[in-house]
């Protein structure tokens, strides 16, 4: 099966099915986190390496300091979970699940972590749970780089084909903010459509 | 369900890494071996007792929202697996490396037993994964600053020395600013050009030969050029040029260093030139005399000649015109000198009036011929206030077992000779 077989149908099934996995990360981080933020529509693409590039270009700034959380995720359908945050927006997170004025960098990388482990889980797991599979997280990582650095070269060759669900998150009150980006490659995205096929014809049979 | 908690200790227990279990209030149910042998603290002792008694450091604030998120979204939640770290401290004990003191964890917390808010709690060393990431850090900050020291003496050199790199067809392919600078040209123009099209006009045809043979030999050629700049300027350089060669010993590019001697080469130059008449002095036509003298291959038909020559009746044109008239005479027979003879000859003034000649691959016949030549063309000159002038030629040829003394003096017996007959004439004087 074809990459280019993925329709428009089906990111549009796929667009839906975030929507609902985007609401849960907002009432899971509501609930454990007493933080009531919104998520923006989430935006996606199948493009190449070239396209995820500029599309990462066009939302982070190229010299700026970013807190980038990166988690892997494997099963059926496997992929990258990344979590862009600014060093500011990254400090009011620590601020405000640590109580202190003045975050600690354990503070604040610990706080990026678990908040990217809530976002992760909840849209992930939720996705994959109306798509009746399920995913393994793995230990998540993060680097506090500039935007130009959040693809490495030796990346590249990593993925020929990739889907990109790309978000915005915000806790205005709070001023937190972050980025989000799922990526995928070729074999998931072939699987997805299979499962958004049969979650199809299980809706309209 | 205590049957299997005991069979899942006794799963615990065979594990290579850290588990535990405790409830939201963060009482311990479950402390495996690895823990015990690890931290000192046995299961029994710590089973049924709250975490805190015994880690009290640790922030049980966040500590508690990661069981509460693990729980209630039924998915492991993990600790920054970084430097920051701050779960339990497990001290380590290895000796060869001080980088770190206590274990690096990368810490997971699982759904265990959600109907009693239980997690499991996995710990695994991963300290030498974070020592060999230090270890590189480390390196990197010392290429980093190996490549700053680098940038610093390429921008030296860059400035100072004069190198060009050419391709192994001689095709420049880089210069220093330097080269292009001194000699005029800009890299961006030179890059592509051969070499040889920007250094015209190369009058060593032996020594560039002998260099190009070298280089294709695969060996280093060093030595003296005569070269120009893009303004025709004429400069001397000291050139060092190197072939660098690959893995297989091909030539893959050359490299040449050059260093500015024209000051020194115009010393040297002044201290071999008679300053009147611009022609070799006594000094330098010694050295040449020796050289000649040196050489193995002469013959009784393929020798060298010398040529003593003495303008006529010099003093009564100083006394006649002065010194400056008489200057003046010398210069012309210097001119005129320098015209007549072949390239490969050796024309110096010995002192006064008296000129030296040293004529390579002749015999006595064809050395009083050339004598003869130049004998006309001086009577031919025309000097100022003087008008005509006519000089003596006094010849010798080389024999075995000469040296310049005893050439010189065959030589001034024929200049005499000629003198004694009547002046304007040519006299040789045989061994």
């Amino acid at each position: 099966m074809k990459i280019e077989e993925f329709s428009s149908d089906h990111l549009d099934v796929l667009k839906e099915l975030m929507n609902i996995a985007m609401g849960n990360a907002t009432a899971s981080i509501a609930d454990l986190l007493q933080a009531f933020g919104t998520m923006h529509i989430p935006h996606l693409t199948i493009t190449d390496m070239d396209g995820l590039k500029s599309q990462i270009n066009h939302t982070i700034s190229a010299d700026e300091k970013y807190y980038v959380t990166k988690q892997l995720f494997g099963g059926i359908i496997g992929g990258e979970f990344i979590f862009v945050m600014t060093d500011e927006s990254a400090a009011n997170l620590g601020h405000y699940l640590y109580d202190v004025s003045q975050p600690s960098d354990a503070d604040i990388m610990d706080a990026v972590i678990e908040l990217t482990n809530i976002l992760s889980s909840t849209i992930i797991s939720r996705l994959t749970e109306e798509l009746n599979t399920k995913v393994q997280f793995f230990a998540p990582s993060t680097q506090i780089i500039s935007g130009n650095h959040i693809i490495g070269q030796d990346e590249t060759l990593n993925y020929h084909k990739i889907i990109i669900v790309s978000t915005e998150m915000e806790f205005q009150s709070h001023k937190i903010s972050g980025y989000i980006f799922i990526l995928a490659r070729d074999e998931t995205i072939t699987r997805l459509r299979e499962l958004i096929d049969q979650k199809l014809e299980e809706l309209y049979a | 369900m205590i049957d299997t908690l005991d069979h899942c200790n006794i799963v615990f227990d065979s594990l290579e890494n850290g588990t535990l279990v405790v409830d939201e209030e963060c009482t311990v149910w479950s402390w495996n071996k690895w823990l015990e042998i690890n931290t000192g603290i046995v299961s029994e002792e710590i089973i049924g007792k709250n975490l805190k008694e015994y880690y009290p450091e640790l922030d049980y604030k966040g500590f508690q929202r990661k069981i509460r998120t693990t729980l209630r979204l039924a998915t492991p939640t993990f600790y920054d697996a970084s430097l920051s770290n701050r779960f339990i401290t497990i001290p380590r004990n290895k000796v060869t490396t001080s980088l770190l003191t206590t274990m690096q964890l990368q810490v997971t917390i699982s759904p265990y037993i959600p109907t009693l808010k239980r997690v499991m709690i996995t710990i695994n060393d991963i300290s030498d994964l974070h020592e060999l990431k230090m270890t590189l850090q480390h390196r990197m900050v010392e290429i980093a600053k190996l490549n700053n020291v680098l940038k610093q003496d390429k921008q030296i050199i860059d400035a100072n020395l004069m190198i060009v790199k050419t391709d192994c067809g001689c095709l420049i392919t880089d210069t220093t600013e330097a080269f292009c600078h001194f000699f005029g040209y800009e890299n961006e123009k030179l890059v592509g050009r051969s070499l040889s099209s920007i250094f015209v006009a190369n009058k060593h045809e032996t020594e560039f030969l002998l260099m190009k043979d070298l280089l294709q030999k695969k060996q280093k050629w060093s030595g003296e050029m005569e070269l120009h700049k893009q303004n025709g300027e004429q400069v001397w350089m000291d050139a060092v040029i190197s072939p660098y060669l690959d893995e297989t010993n091909e030539i893959v590019s050359y490299t040449a260093i050059y260093h500015d001697i024209t000051d020194k080469k115009r010393i040297e130059l002044l201290s071999v030139t008679d300053p009147l008449t611009k022609l070799y002095n006594r000094q330098k036509f010694d050295e040449v005399c020796e050289q000649m003298l040196m050489r193995k291959h002469w013959t009784s038909v393929n020798t060298f000649g010398l040529i003593i020559v003495d303008v006529d009746y010099f003093k009564k044109v100083n006394d006649t015109y002065g010194h400056q008239i008489g200057d003046a005479v010398l210069i012309t027979m210097a001119d005129t000198l320098t015209k007549a003879i072949r390239t490969s000859d050796i024309l110096a003034r010995w002192g006064g009036e008296e000129f030296v000649i040293l004529l390579p691959d002749v015999d006595m016949e064809k050395a009083i011929h050339a004598a003869d030549k130049y004998r006309q063309a001086i009577e031919q000159m025309n000097v100022p206030k003087v008008g005509t002038i006519t000089a003596s030629f006094g010849v010798a040829v080389f024999s075995y077992g000469d040296t310049q003394e005893t050439m010189m003096h065959r030589a001034d017996r024929g200049l005499y000779r000629a003198k004694e007959n009547g002046r304007n004439r040519v006299e040789s004087v045989l061994s």
